[in-house]
């Protein structure tokens, strides 16, 4: 069983979160005494939100990692790693959402994935083939960082840490691939291997916009998504890229959670039954009428 | 000929968001007949000619050689309504401009002498001069039933540029130009706040005074935030507030009189009326929302010979207000 640990962020300070994720790795058995020079961290960056509206990863609680990693590791080269999407450019992204000036005060780096060697790799799904690149870059790093949000979104039931990890593939044309999401997601996870999740819970997209204060880690991606799934009021089982993830070996779907997952399973803000089903309702209306 | 039968020729230069509903307006105006579209990308004149059109255009320039249109609907990124809006004139093609009428107020000045040098008519495309309950609310103001207004509010709050755009199923990106202040010459006060700022000069006359705050969270060169006061002549105090900032759309009007109040939301629109629109438009009878009712207005005073409003002097006025906007926010950020 992998561990995944629960912590409450006491304010929106940085020391505060850094103190949060501290204890949340030290919970996980996180070993901060190994050898490791080239850092890679993927946070949630999959429109031009705000922080705040729990869609997309607050810089600063990447900023609060890094701090971490530069005191506890021996002169780490860390970057900040995404790739363009269909309707995301990171060059605007970066920007509008605060990284550009985090790395000019920190001194690391940001790496668009779409400008990265890659190595394009065939899938195929029910008999339709997919390419997929794989940046090389993960290949050549001794620690890849995975930093999502923690929502609920149609089509996968949920976007955690699996989910975040779809971003690294460098085809900026995403939307090819939404019709095996599930797939795909399992895919890359297979060819991207996750050392270690870091989940940015601070603002949560869950029946609604919430904040909730929380860290979540775990060196396990799948244990993650299975954990956050309960929080959400969902079975694992029931969503299929985490089941899948289990099944094809990415991690292991029962999970041991350490620290205040009580407290955050009754704060966070579920979808019941009705909603379901008045989702449902739309969903049929815009096929009838759009 | 009889006036019944007669038809202005349209010619739509751009197919953008906006350029496409007017697309589709036109088609459904017996007074309108589209001749030609133009746009530089060839999903959208594709789109067009599944639509019925016949001549598209990768360049406008070739669409206004067309000696049967009459008029254009312009629906270009900011940086191109002075050159498109100019060519347009000079062709003697009378033209309705999307809003903003430029980037600032000397390219908008370029634009209203060549309207008039030329002998066109020009309009501006705010739509919500044609809601009708912003109309209604007009002739409220007029007649007193609010007795004196002394304070209004108008607030026009979305993610502006970056609401998520698709074709189909297909997400598009934003258009690179928007994050280009030298392309866009403005943020959220000229995108949305032209809109309000023309709706309360319409409401109150002239700007006597301003006052101005700008915010700036997505750390872009353009304001994604505004905050505008303006003291109207003889009218009350206003306040503007817009933002490109938030997932949520919301839209609203309060006037504050003597006698009464009243405040009007306009977003989001309520599901009675969202079912009952998408229900008479799948039944084939189109749904005359107030984009429509502006393109019917524009086509009514071609063929007419009246002077259309929002003039192009209205957009020169919210542009001079817009620009004393940005001024002395920036006198008040030094402070």
């Amino acid at each position: 069983m992998s561990l995944v640990s629960f912590v409450l962020v006491n304010n929106q300070e940085k020391d505060s979160m850094k103190e949060a994720i501290v204890r949340s790795l030290d919970l996980i058995n996180f070993d901060f005494t190994r050898n490791i020079h080239r850092i890679l961290i993927k946070p949630n960056m999959c429109y031009y939100y705000h922080p705040s509206t729990g869609e997309v990863t607050d810089p600063q609680f990447v900023s609060a990692i890094v701090d971490i990693f530069q005191e506890r590791f021996n002169d780490p080269e860390i970057s900040i790693v995404e790739a363009d999407a269909s309707a995301m450019k990171c060059k605007y992204a970066f920007s509008m959402l605060g990284y550009d000036r985090i790395v000019k005060e920190i001194g690391i780096k940001l790496i668009n994935l779409c400008k990265e060697e890659s190595t394009e790799i065939s899938i195929n799904i029910k008999g339709s083939k997919f390419d997929i690149l794989i940046p090389n870059i993960f290949n050549k790093s001794d620690l890849i960082v995975n930093v999502p949000k923690i929502k609920y979104m149609d089509g996968v039931k949920i976007s955690c840490a699996l989910k975040n990890m779809f971003g690294c593939n460098a085809n900026p044309g995403k939307y090819i691939y939404h019709k095996e999401l599930n797939d795909i997601i399992v895919n890359i996870n297979k060819h991207i291997k996750t050392n270690l999740v870091i989940t940015d819970g601070l603002m949560v997209c869950g029946k609604y916009t919430k904040r909730l204060n929380m860290v979540m880690s775990s060196k396990d991606p799948v244990a993650n998504d299975a954990a956050a799934s309960r929080l959400m009021g969902l079975n694992p089982r029931s969503v299929k890229h985490i089941a899948s993830a289990s099944k094809n070996g990415v991690g292991n779907m029962e999970f041991n959670p350490v620290g205040d997952f009580n407290d955050f399973i009754t704060k966070f803000p579920k979808r019941g039954a009705r909603d379901d089903i008045r989702k449902l309702a739309a969903s049929l209306y815009s096929r009838i009428f759009y | 000929m009889d006036d019944d039968l007669r038809k202005i020729n349209i010619g739509i230069i751009g197919l953008g968001n906006q350029g496409k509903i007017h697309l589709n307006n036109c088609l459904y105006m017996k007074e309108a007949n589209v001749l030609g579209v133009a746009d530089v990308s060839r999903n959208a004149l594709k789109l067009a000619e599944k639509r019925g059109i016949k001549k598209t255009y990768s360049n406008y320039k070739e669409l206004l050689k067309d000696k049967q249109i009459d008029s254009v609907i312009i629906s270009l990124p900011n940086y191109l309504h002075a050159e498109a809006t100019i060519k347009a004139a000079e062709a003697g093609k009378d033209i309705l401009l999307e809003k903003p009428l430029a980037r600032n107020v000397s390219e908008g000045e370029l634009i209203l002498s060549s309207a008039q040098k030329y002998g066109v008519k020009l309009m501006l495309g705010y739509e919500m001069k044609f809601n009708k309950s912003l109309m209604t609310l007009h002739d409220e103001i007029a007649e007193g039933y609010f007795g004196e207004v002394q304070v209004a509010d108008a607030v026009n709050v979305s993610s502006g540029p970056f609401s998520p755009r698709g074709e189909g199923t297909r997400p598009l990106s934003v258009p690179s130009w928007w994050f280009d202040k030298e392309k866009v010459g403005g943020g959220a006060l000229l995108d949305l706040g032209s809109h309000l700022i023309n709706l309360l000069n319409w409401y109150f006359g002239e700007v006597s005074d301003i006052k101005a705050f700008m915010g700036f969270m997505y750390n872009m060169d353009v304001e994604d935030i505004a905050t505008c006061v303006l003291k109207y002549k003889n009218g009350p105090l206003a306040s503007v507030r817009v933002g490109w900032f938030s997932k949520g759309f919301f839209q609203s009007v309060q006037v504050s009189g003597t006698a009464k109040n009243m405040f009007l939301s306009l977003a989001p629109s309520s599901i009675f009326r969202i079912i009952s629109s998408d229900i008479r438009t799948k039944l084939g009878w189109y749904d005359h929302n107030s984009m429509y009712s502006e393109i019917k207005y524009f086509v009514d005073c071609l063929l007419n010979d009246e002077s259309p409003s929002p003039s192009g002097e209205e957009g020169l006025r919210d542009l001079q207000v817009i620009e004393l906007a940005y001024e002395t926010a920036s006198r008040l950020d030094k402070i």
